[in-house]
């Protein structure tokens, strides 16, 4: 489907920038810049180039760490160019770690960088200065050189977006923003939900930044007939990681975000019934809804709706894996919403009055609900999931599954006996995963360092007569 | 049929789920008569613990409706790729739903893919491949073993998945996976006993733009020799991981409880009478889960790497 050519970088396309094993989500705007550990990147070179392309970093003021990107083939790497000159001790007898190794002071290393030296300039420098360097073993000195590179390396290549590559960006960053979903955990929920191309499936996300909806779209796919609902507890459903998929019009249209309190009400109620109850006629074009409390520890979140601050300019995802970065990068979601809210404020008062999107999107849901069982339902949950489930298990179709994930055990545990003591639930399991990665290098395989602990759980089960 | 999209009813010919408990589920065709062993054609009656099934009685039924067993009842479900992991017949070891989920996400399939995959085994895999890219998707799926080919050929036809899955036999290691798939690929799935071999034959099926290689493998050693392969023919992003499901059981859980902070002073009346008269006492019911006590620990590692568009390889 989609060939090298198509694949072209636009205005308001989200793309992944990879520096080495780093990687960061970037909305695309036609003069932006992009924040990189303590680089900012003139961004603006990209537009209509290929994705997969690779740039070199070019220092644009010396004294600065501002860089405009050049288009490149070649990757120099230190590690190859700098070692084999090099001449290696046999083994570690003779290192005394005092911490005098390296001659060049800090504000050496920093003259290095404003003077806009590139990296191989100044790898080998801080090589030349180092009374160890030319003891250590080979193995020592190829790390040594890998750890350089990390900070000195100066290219970026340019990704598609895409689920793996998105998940694992905010999993590193800051995990709780995207509910602590782990990628198998992920990967496993989508498998028990069922989702395909065919059919109608549920989402319920109290705010993972859209990752859950946004990977089930991506399974429904471009061109096909399946539909989701993504139900939502708040004024503006999260959907930067909706967003930062790039997905068709058409496939977006498949999609009906809503709230979860609406959806039910007009679902029970009707449209007119609804409008009254909630007070909010036709003509608001924000979402009051009464009952909302996002009883939730996702402070982030809470604070988002509670103290909308100015917006930046700039469209920019931050999405940092490096501990130098400082953690006001980190609002994404924030942006977006204050973003909307300000439109929203700003809008003429005297408008004609007009449907919102979400009273169409949700009666659109609602006309769906009454004549389609979903195929699947996936629920996503800092709330207690057991009401949610029940709620939305009257949608869900007999012999269709359901799972709900929850970064906590117990309230799954009470959910399963809740749902145990009904007869219409069956094949209820309760899972955790362990996930380990392995380093496999020749005499050298062993399972890394770190691992993930907060894998979370998942309770899965069928519905039936 | 039943694989293919969601139906209501269960129709002459559905391979049908039936589910008496988690552990306890069987796959059957719902097919009225069926062959003995003398080769005389019969009525199929499926054997349970519960007793008897008359499978033509299913015809009709709702899927997720109740049906009667000559000693009980059982639910009828359509098959999903993971009910069809759990209750398909094995010709060989097989790859289960949380290995499954992540070589799928791994592989990053979505619908519209054209995945190769090898070897075709028992189809567990296979299954849930066809689901990730039909409808306008396709598998290619390989076995050197002659009778494998052949049975998953007919199962896929009676799936009704025909449409989005050639089978084909043939010694990948040796012979590679045909001109024809030349640059076809975005996605190659590999789980045989010698993965490395293959790499070079994989490399030339993907497209131009590139795509996911993805390798299952019981062994270090294997998953060593693929890598070092995997490395010099341009992969990048090479990653092996493991990942293990651990059931959780919940049950309740009646704790005692000991009273010692009433030791430190005289009994009076009133508390005598709370603890029943004695001096320790009281339980406490808690819910809580057990965990397995012996469970796989192991399935097989699972190594994923991306072989970037052609102009940015770099060999
Ligand atoms: C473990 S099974 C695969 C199971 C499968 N993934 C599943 O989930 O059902 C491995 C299969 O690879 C096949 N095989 C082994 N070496 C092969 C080769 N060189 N070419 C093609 N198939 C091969 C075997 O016949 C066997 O059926």
């Amino acid at each position: 489907m989609n060939e090298l050519d198509a694949e072209v970088v636009k205005v308001g396309d989200y793309v992944v920038v990879q520096r080495q094993n780093y990687y960061k989500l970037h909305k695309v705007t036609a003069n932006g810049n992009l924040l990189l550990g303590k680089d900012q990147l003139e961004m603006s070179s990209i537009i209509g180039r290929p994705m997969w392309t690779t740039y070199k970093m070019e220092a644009k003021v010396t004294g600065k760490r501002l860089y405009t990107l050049l288009e490149t083939k070649e990757v120099e790497s230190l590690s190859k160019d700098l070692k084999s000159v090099l001449p290696s001790g046999l083994d570690n007898r003779s290192i005394i770690d005092d911490g005098t190794s390296q001659q060049l002071s800090t504000e050496d290393i920093v003259g290095l960088r404003e003077a806009g030296k590139s990296s191989k300039e100044i790898v080998g420098k801080l090589i030349e200065n180092s009374k160890t360097f030319q003891n250590k073993t080979e193995y020592s000195q190829a790390k040594y050189l890998k750890k350089k590179e990390k900070k000195y390396f100066e290219y970026i290549t340019i990704r598609k977006p895409t689920i793996r590559l998105i998940q694992d960006i905010y999993f590193r960053m800051d995990h709780q923003k995207i509910s602590s979903l782990r990628m198998d955990t992920l990967a496993q929920l989508l498998s028990y939900s069922g989702v395909n191309a065919d059919g109608l499936y549920m989402v319920y996300d109290s705010g993972s930044q859209g990752l859950p909806a946004s990977a089930m779209l991506h399974r429904i796919g471009a061109g096909t007939n399946g539909k989701l609902i993504h139900m939502h507890p708040g004024n503006i459903p999260q959907r930067t990681l909706i967003q930062a998929m790039n997905f068709p019009e058409e496939q977006l249209r498949r999609m009906l975000t809503v709230n979860i309190y609406s959806l039910i009400r007009m679902y029970y109620q009707g449209t007119e019934q609804f409008l009254e109850v909630s007070k909010y006629k036709a003509k608001s074009d924000t979402l009051n809804v009464e009952c909302i409390v996002l009883e939730s520890n996702d402070t982030d979140f809470t604070e988002d709706v509670a103290n909308p601050k100015v917006p930046k300019a700039e469209a920019e995802v931050k999405a940092e894996g490096i501990t130098e970065d400082n953690s006001s990068n980190r609002a994404v979601n924030s942006f977006e919403s204050k973003g909307l809210k300000r439109k929203l404020k700003d809008a003429p008062s005297h408008e004609p009055p007009k449907k919102p999107k979400w009273l169409i999107e949700t009666q659109e849901a609602v006309e769906i609900m009454k004549v389609t069982k979903a195929d699947g339902l996936a629920i996503i949950a800092k709330e207690h999931p057991l009401n949610i489930i029940k709620g939305l298990l009257p949608f869900l179709g007999i012999s269709r599954p359901f799972v709900i994930y929850h970064s906590s055990r117990e309230p799954l545990q009470e959910t399963y006996v809740a749902l145990k003591q009904r007869s219409d639930v069956i094949n209820l399991r309760l899972f955790a995963n362990f996930l380990r990665s392995h380093q496999v290098l020749p005499d050298r395989t062993h399972p890394d360092i770190l691992m993930s602990d907060t894998g979370g759980y998942l309770l899965y089960g069928y519905l039936v007569d | 049929m039943s694989f293919n999209g969601s139906k209501d009813l269960v129709e002459e010919g559905d391979v049908v789920i039936l589910y008496i408990a988690p552990s306890n589920m069987h796959s059957l065709e719902v097919t009225p008569k069926t062959l003995n062993k003398k080769g005389i054609l019969v009525e199929n009656v499926f054997q349970t613990v519960y007793g008897a099934l008359k499978v033509a009685s299913l015809v009709g039924a709702k899927y997720g409706a109740k049906v009667d067993l000559s000693r009980g009842w059982a639910y009828v479900l359509q098959p999903t790729s993971d009910l069809w992991t759990l209750t398909l017949p094995h010709r060989t070891q097989i790859i289960y739903t949380p290995d499954i989920s992540n070589i799928v996400y791994l592989m990053e399939l979505e619908p519209g893919d054209t995945v190769i995959e090898t070897g075709t085994g028992s189809g567990s895999l296979s299954h849930a491949l066809i689901n990730a890219i039909k409808p306008h998707g396709h598998l290619y799926t390989f076995d050197f073993h002659e009778q494998r080919v052949s049975v998953a050929d007919i199962e896929f036809k009676k799936h009704g998945l025909e449409r989005y899955v050639t089978v084909e036999q043939r010694d990948v290691c040796q012979t590679g996976f045909g001109d024809a798939l030349e640059g076809k690929a975005n996605a190659i799935f590999l789980d045989l006993p010698h993965p490395w071999l293959t790499i070079e034959h994989a490399t030339r099926c993907f497209r131009k733009s590139g795509g996911r290689l993805c390798s299952f493998s019981p062994c270090i050693e294997q998953v060593q020799r693929t890598c070092e392969k995997l490395m010099s023919a341009g992969f990048i992003e090479i990653k092996t991981i493991e990942c293990l499901q651990r059931e959780l059981t919940v049950q309740y859980k009646t704790v005692p409880v000991l009273k010692l902070e009433c030791l430190k002073s005289k009994h009076t009346d009133d508390n005598r009478n709370e603890n029943n008269g004695k001096e320790v006492g009281g339980l406490e019911r808690l819910v809580t889960v057990s965990h397995a006590h012996s469970l796989p620990g192991h399935t097989g590692y699972i190594t994923i790497a991306t072989l970037p568009p052609i102009g940015r390889r770099s060999c």
